[in-house]
Formats: C-alpha cells, structure tokens, sequence
C-alpha cells in the first residue's frame, strides 16, 4: 500500500474512532431513566381534629429511601367538602401561604394568587394549584403523594 | 482538513514553534520496547477521561458512595463500561510503568545526562501508586475499607511520628468518612495534578535530551 492511502486509511480509522467515543461519552452522560414514583398515602390527622371549615397548613412526615423527610400541604375545607393542595407555585415552584384576612393563596415570588378553591385569580400561574388526592380510613386522614 | 489546519496554525503557531520536536532524529534500530513509555502515558489519558465521567455519578459519602457506584454499574448506560475502563486501566498504567522501567534500566537509560529524568520517573511512579491506593478505597465495599486498614496501619510503623502520621492520613483514629472524602479529594484534585506535572517534566527532558540508543 502506497504511504500516503495508508496515511488516509489511518486517520479516516482514528476519526471513526473518535467518534465512536463522543457517542459513548454522550450516551454515558445523559441520565437514564428516572425511577417511576408510586402514590403513597401518608397519615396528616386524626378525623375527630379537624378543624369545621377553613385552610389549614399541615406538616406530615415520611420516608423517601430510608431518608426522613418533612412536607406540607394546605388542606380545605367548607361545609361539606374536604380538599388538600400541594403550595407548590404553578408557575415557578415557589411556596405559597395561606392569608386569613385576603382569603387568597399568595406567592412571595411573583404575586401569583389562588382562592380556595385553588383557582388561579391573579399573576402569572397559568394552572391551579395541584389537587393531591385525600384518603379517611378508621378515623384517619391519609394524603397520597408520589415517593 | 489541511485547510483548517492551516489556518489555525498560521494563527496560533503549532508547526514552526515545535518544529525542533517535530523533525528530531532519533536513532536507528528502536524497537516496539520504546513505546512502553508512550503506552503507560495513554493509559494516564484514559484514566482522566473516565475518571473526569465519572465523577458526574460518583458521590463521596459515607452513606451514598457504595450506592452510587452500584448505580454507575447497574443503571447508568455504559456505567459498566466506564468505571471498567477506569479500573483495568489503573491496574495497566502501572504494569505499563513497571515494563517502561525495566526496558529503561536494561538499556541502561538512566545514565548521565539522564539520571534526572530517572528520578522523576521514579517519582512518578511513587504518586501513581498512591493514586491506586486512594482510589481502591472509592468503592467504599468491605475490601476497600479493609484494605484501607490495612494499608494506613503500615504507616504507624513508621519510628516515632507513625501515630500522629496515620491520623492525618485518616482524618481520625479510624477509616470512616472523612477518610473517604480525604481520599477522593487525592484522587481526583491533587494526584492528578501532581503527576501531570512530573510527567510534562519527564517529556520536557526526554525533548531536550533526545533518546538514547540501545546501549
């Protein structure tokens, strides 16, 4: 073979070669698939504590791959109804808080504003505040989240 | 190709500031024995490259550094693949230096003017090998934390400073996780550094030097 195909030949090689490892390095970096997370029902209160109507924030407790972990949700409730929404912020993901006297769910971030019903009323948020599913069993109040 | 490489060169300079390493003689009758030297160097680049990979994943705790390497292996694609690389690698960088060693020492290439390089080589060789022994204790398995046992209390026996030694080597009067996290910082910061060093000095003499013949 004459020096110069065989030179040719050599790096046309080293190149498939370099891209052959790009790819792999590419592949390698990018995450794999996230583990699907599953509903799980977590203890918030006992029925016979809760409060007749109004919003209240609850603390729960529980337990993300052997790790404790705190959280919280605002349940609703009136009159024959009983609702909990997660404070995530639609928009951003901010925490939002309850305000008694406005009766509106405010976020510190960008003035997004929810009602009661979680609604959007004002600002930015383009979707309501997510409703998280609430479960009573033997005088218990459980809310499902994904862990 | 040409072209770019042209252009880029007549900008920045590759071909005429190094023609003098580009265009040296070297002497007839080399053998393959003369690439054991160039071939540890390659397995030094696989180890940054992998070893650069992955600590994207690798994460230095006590309670998360088994863990994600079981992830590495079983869920990252081509994790397998990657910390084998980086491990066969390590175990060859220095089976590599061992042969370039002894090829060195039976073509009697240490002598004057080269008994500096020697040195750093051997110098060298000494970091590498405390690179292995930070990273065998990554894992953070059982072997590796025996073998980190073991292989710290050797030091106490060092006269007099040998206890003070081995508790600056832990970061504590035992392995655990500060000894962990000491080690990957060695690993991965200053190991590395430092052998990337010696061995642009280890080239930069072999450059000025020129290579010796088989004598």
């Amino acid at each position: 073979m004459e020096r110069r195909a065989f030179l040719k030949r050599l790096i046309n090689f080293s190149f498939s070669i370099l891209v052959l490892i790009t790819g792999s390095v590419l592949v390698y970096i990018y995450p794999s698939k996230m583990k699907e997370r599953k509903l799980h029902y977590v203890y918030l209160i006992d029925e016979d504590e809760l409060p007749k109507r109004g919003v209240r924030k609850m603390e729960f407790k529980y337990k993300s791959e052997d790790i404790a972990m705190i959280n919280r949700a605002y349940l609703v409730i009136s009159d024959n109804s009983m609702n909990a929404f997660s404070p995530v912020c639609t928009h951003l993901g901010c925490f939002v808080n309850w305000d008694n006297n406005k009766m509106e769910f405010i976020c510190p971030c960008h003035g997004g504003k929810y009602n009661q019903k979680g609604e959007v009323t004002a600002g930015p948020p383009s979707r309501p505040l997510t409703k998280l599913p609430l479960k009573v069993m033997d005088g218990k109040v459980y809310l499902g989240i994904k862990i | 190709m040409g072209n770019i490489f042209d252009w880029v060169d007549s900008r920045f300079g590759v071909r005429k500031p190094h023609s003098k390493f580009l265009e040296r003689r070297i002497p007839e009758n080399l053998n393959y024995s003369y690439c054991l030297g160039g071939m540890a160097f390659t397995y030094f680049l696989i180890l940054a490259v992998t070893g650069l990979l992955l600590s994207i994943y690798y994460v230095p705790s006590e309670k998360e550094a088994y863990r994600s390497i079981v992830m590495i292996t079983n869920e990252v694609m081509l994790g397998w693949l990657i910390r084998g690389l980086h491990k066969w690698s390590a175990t060859l960088f220095i089976i590599f230096i061992m042969l370039h060693t002894i090829r060195v020492f039976v073509s009697k290439a240490y002598r004057p003017p080269k008994e500096l390089n020697w040195m750093v080589g051997v110098l060298t060789f000494v970091v590498v090998m405390a690179s292995g022994f930070t990273g065998y204790l990554l894992p953070w398995d059982q072997k590796a934390y025996w073998a980190t046992e073991v292989g710290t209390s050797m030091i106490q026996t060092v006269p007099f400073i040998g206890d003070y030694l081995v508790y600056a080597v832990r970061g504590g009067t035992e392995v655990n996780g500060a000894t962990l996290i000491r080690f990957y910082s060695f690993h991965i910061l200053y190991l590395p550094i430092t052998i990337s060093l010696l061995l642009w000095a280890h080239f930069h003499i072999v450059k000025k030097q020129g290579i010796s013949k088989w004598l």
